[in-house]
């Protein structure tokens, strides 16, 4: 019998009266298999596919549950009132969002609260076909229509298709005068050549011939020149389509991502589409009336030799749908390689400053040459057994013409056939042997580019920011922000931000305080909305921030980064980059309240001195003044201040503080500082530790509760007393 | 305090699912959660025994330093918070509409699961160690791609 998979997804909870029913997709022994969480307001309990209990709690003893994430999936914790800890369940990251989802519906039951969760049941199998799909809740890519993927890519060229219409008329008019010199050279053979007599006809055929192959180079040049303008505009409306999508897709995606991979979609991958519509589509039509026209003309000439010299037709088509399939796939792995040697081209160009200081250019040559040798090998792979098939189709093909002239010169030689037909025929093989080889070819290219296709439409459909929500609301922000029960996890599963509450008052300086991996990034991440709640809300002047247009409100936030980002242009370019209509007074202005001026007048081009690419011509410190200037012109209501002064030296501090202090007036602020004395004039302090807020308060009151923030102030003046001891006696050692 | 070492550390389970270890009998550490130090690279060597506060207690070279019930007692632990399945066969494997779909028997049993993008997460720790990240971030490693089968062997080469 054969086995079968054990996946999460084939015994969907039926309904029994629980209020929570999850199957899980481990057996206690770690073996693939079902087992069940059933909770009712009484109790929480585990039960075998067979219907035995393993394990119940009463609802009454639960103090907490969680989802305790582990390497490869997570498991249901329980911890009861007596303090005891239970783990009841265990199950892979398939199904891991769900159960964290469970715990939490469990301590709202333990807490006698309303059950406010969401168990929407997942779609893993398609309904159809039963395939796995590639995304929870995601399409079937089986049972999308292929033609609909064609006729979707196939749209871009509507708004080039009078172009596109003029292409295919000019292809059909080449090949309909591709059909003309055969007959004149018959009638050349025939009636000139054999009767050895008839100068005059012998002029006006070549004359006709010179007529038509003149017409046909005009057409040829027309027609290339429209390819070239279609090439040129379907492939930047592709790059521009595919490029737009990436700038809209939420940043979760870029978090998995590897930037090399997406800029293969932009290139590679649209490359493949604008090739086939351009060069493929057209030729699709053609080359299939082509081959029935010429077929027909051939049977019309004289069934019997057409029949023979056609027979090898079957064979060709074989082959090509015989190794369509393998070598789409040996396409495909070469694909793979190219990616993995984009990735590590990018990845050692942009670090090559690391490269060279650690002398590594080896060692780094050693894995180029790896990708670069795995590459070549894919793709010698794949070519030579592309051009094996090709060989052979070319061999089927050239029996055709064997047959031809065994068959038809025995015709000839019985005086069946003239030699002009004979000649005729010869020549019209070549025009039906033609669009077969295409057809044979085209496979392989239809497969790259559906393959191209899918990527880019795996993009263009994937979920986007809601960023013009239609029924979004352009607020003008006071500045008040206000979580209420946040919780937030980047992997679902594993919430870094638990019951988040607090309310900031329009100008209210706030500092976020807490270890390292404590949520206060992720806390800005959600006041920017680069991620939104899973569960709870933010609510800005009262209103829930996801009503509100996202551009809008972006506009209104601004972000002063530890790491600021420039774009490859001039200074000036770089401060307007929020305000593109600023004006050159204004930039300055900027400048001057972002202590940047003087430096920037000392640059010798002044404010249209060229940054360079991620502002590398500039120090750390005179980016960190570009960044707060770019914020000053901006005028947010809201600012976020990422480790501003973190990366800099204590003078270049001290100006950048200035800076800050200019610029926070009047705005609502959130800081993070690594230097926690630098937030003594933050209005209050929020300190955060391990997800949760511990304390609210103003740096004194926090420093006289002696609670977490001041033990954070007391090792950080620690640290800095034995850096500052070790730097005395490494100068007295001098 | 006495340092905790392999030899004087006993390790137990304490209430029924908590990773409990008292060192030489004078002091416990009442969560203990054993970390490999590099589990894919360096199978079952370098195994860490954090306290609930993610410090390391104890590195231990290799869970056989450790005394028989011990290493019981441990292996139940790790065997919970280790759910990377090892791959045994390929039963089968394609690559469809830019996405590769895999049937595999691993020691759990049989599984199948969907790899987008292979460039990423299909990942090579040598020359012969392979680890499918599948869409839902689940783990499957192939340890060794020579011992697998021929068959098995035929579905990486034509993909990978």
């Amino acid at each position: 019998m054969k086995s079968k998979s054990i996946n999460p997804s084939e015994t969907e909870p039926s309904s029994t009266g629980a209020l929570i029913r999850l199957v899980a997709d481990l057996l206690e022994s770690g073996d693939y298999g079902q087992r069940v969480l059933e909770v009712d307001a009484e109790s929480v309990r585990v039960l075998e596919m067979n219907g035995a209990l393993s394990a119940t709690i009463p609802i009454a003893d639960i103090h907490n549950a969680r989802n305790e994430p582990v390497v490869g999936g997570g498991r249901l914790e329980v911890t009861t009132k007596k303090g005891e800890k239970l783990a009841l369940i265990s199950y892979t990251h398939t199904i891991a969002a769900r159960f964290s989802e469970a715990a939490r519906g469990i301590e709202q039951l333990a807490k006698g609260e309303e059950l406010l969760i969401n168990l929407k049941p997942q779609r893993t199998h398609c309904e159809k076909c039963k395939r796995l799909l590639p995304e929870v809740d995601g399409i079937c890519p089986a049972c999308v229509d292929r033609g609909k993927t064609l006729l979707r890519i196939a749209r871009f060229m509507l708004p080039y298709k009078y172009w596109a219409i003029t292409l295919a008329t000019l292809a059909f008019l080449t090949t309909v005068l591709n059909l003309v010199p055969p007959i004149l050279q018959g009638r050349l053979i025939d009636e000139v050549l054999q009767r050895h007599t008839n100068y005059p006809l012998l002029y006006q055929l070549i004359g006709v011939w010179v007529g038509i192959a003149l017409t046909s180079s005009l057409i040829n040049i027309t027609r290339d020149r429209i390819v070239a303008k279609l090439a040129g505009s379907i492939a930047a409306d592709l790059r521009a389509t595919v490029y737009r999508a990436i700038e809209f897709l939420q940043l979760t995606y870029f978090d998995k991502k590897q930037v090399g991979a997406i800029s293969s979609r932009v290139t590679t991958d649209t490359d493949r589409v604008w090739g086939f519509l351009v060069e493929g589509v057209p030729y699709f039509l053609l080359n299939g009336l082509m081959l029935v026209g010429v077929s027909a003309f051939l049977f019309w000439t004289n069934w019997f030799l057409a029949l023979c010299i056609l027979a090898p037709i079957p064979v060709i088509i074989t082959i090509a749908v015989r190794f369509w399939k393998p070598m789409t796939q040996m396409f495909y792995k070469v694909g793979q390689k190219w990616a993995r040697f984009y990735i590590h081209l990018n990845e050692s160009l942009n670090g090559i400053r690391v490269v060279k200081a650690f002398a590594k250019e080896d060692s780094e040559f050693h894995k180029f040459t790896k990708r670069n040798v795995e590459l070549q090998e894919a793709g010698v792979k794949a070519d030579s057994r592309w051009f094996t098939i090709f060989g052979a189709m070319l061999f089927f093909s050239s029996l055709g013409t064997i047959i031809c002239w065994l068959v038809g010169g025995a015709m000839v030689v019985r005086k069946e056939l003239t030699l002009g037909e004979f000649y005729r025929i010869h020549a019209y093989l070549a025009l039906i042997y033609g669009p077969i080889q295409w057809f044979a070819a085209v496979n392989n290219w239809f497969s790259r580019a559906m393959a191209g296709a899918d990527r880019i439409f795996e993009i263009i459909d994937m979920e986007k920011e809601a960023y013009r929500l239609d029924d979004g609301v352009r607020h003008d922000i006071k500045g008040e922000v206000h979580f209420e029960d946040v919780r937030f996890g980047y992997d679902k599963s594993n919430p870094v931000l638990k019951d988040i509450n607090f309310v900031a008052k329009p100008g209210e300086m706030i500092g976020l305080v807490g270890k390292s991996g404590a949520g206060k990034s992720t806390t800005i991440n959600l006041i920017a909305r680069f991620y939104e709640p899973d569960s709870g809300s933010i609510k800005i002047d009262g209103l829930d921030y996801r009503e509100i247009e996202l551009q809008h409100l972006r506009r209104q936030i601004g972000i002063v980064l530890q790491e600021p980002f420039l774009f490859n242009g001039t200074v000036a370019e770089n401060i307007a980059y929020g305000k593109a209509d600023a004006t050159m007074e204004e930039i300055v202005e900027a400048a001057r309240a972002a202590n940047a001026h003087n430096f920037i007048m000392m640059k010798p081009d002044g404010y249209d001195q060229m940054v360079g690419e991620r502002g590398a011509k500039l120090s750390g410190g005179e980016r960190q003044r570009v960044s707060i200037a770019r914020a000053i012109l901006h005028d947010p209501r809201i600012l976020i201040l990422d480790e501003a002064t973190s990366s800099v030296d204590v003078e270049t501090e001290k100006q950048i503080q200035e800076a800050i202090g200019r610029l926070v007036a009047g705005r609502t602020t959130f800081a993070i500082a690594h230097r926690l004395s630098t937030l003594r004039n933050a209005d209050r302090l929020i300190v955060l530790d391990r997800g949760k807020i511990v304390e609210v308060g103003t740096h004194e009151e926090l420093m006289e509760k002696k609670g977490v923030f001041s033990k954070l102030v007391e090792t950080q003046s620690e640290i800095q007393e034995i850096i500052g001891f070790d730097l005395g006696q490494a100068e007295a050692a001098k | 305090m006495i340092t905790p070492t392999s030899d004087n550390i006993k390790l137990f389970h304490e209430p029924k699912d908590v990773l409990r270890m008292t060192v030489a009998d004078q002091y416990s550490v009442v969560q203990i959660e054993p970390r490999w130090a590099a589990p894919l690279s360096h199978p079952g060597q370098l195994l860490g025994l954090m306290n609930s506060k993610g410090e390391e207690v104890l590195l231990l070279p290799t869970v056989e330093s450790l005394s028989a019930v011990n290493q019981e007692v441990i292996q139940r632990e790790l065997d919970r918070r280790y759910l990377t399945s090892t791959v045994h066969k390929i039963v089968s494997a394609k690559v469809e509409f830019g996405a590769t779909y895999w049937t595999v028997i691993t020691e759990r049993g049989q599984r199948d699961f969907v790899v987008q993008s292979l460039q990423e997460n299909a990942q090579w720790l040598g020359e012969r160690q392979l680890v499918f990240v599948d869409i839902d971030h689940n783990r499957f490693e192939v340890p060794d791609i020579d011992k697998l089968d021929p068959q098995s062997r035929k579905f990486i080469d034509s993909i990978l």
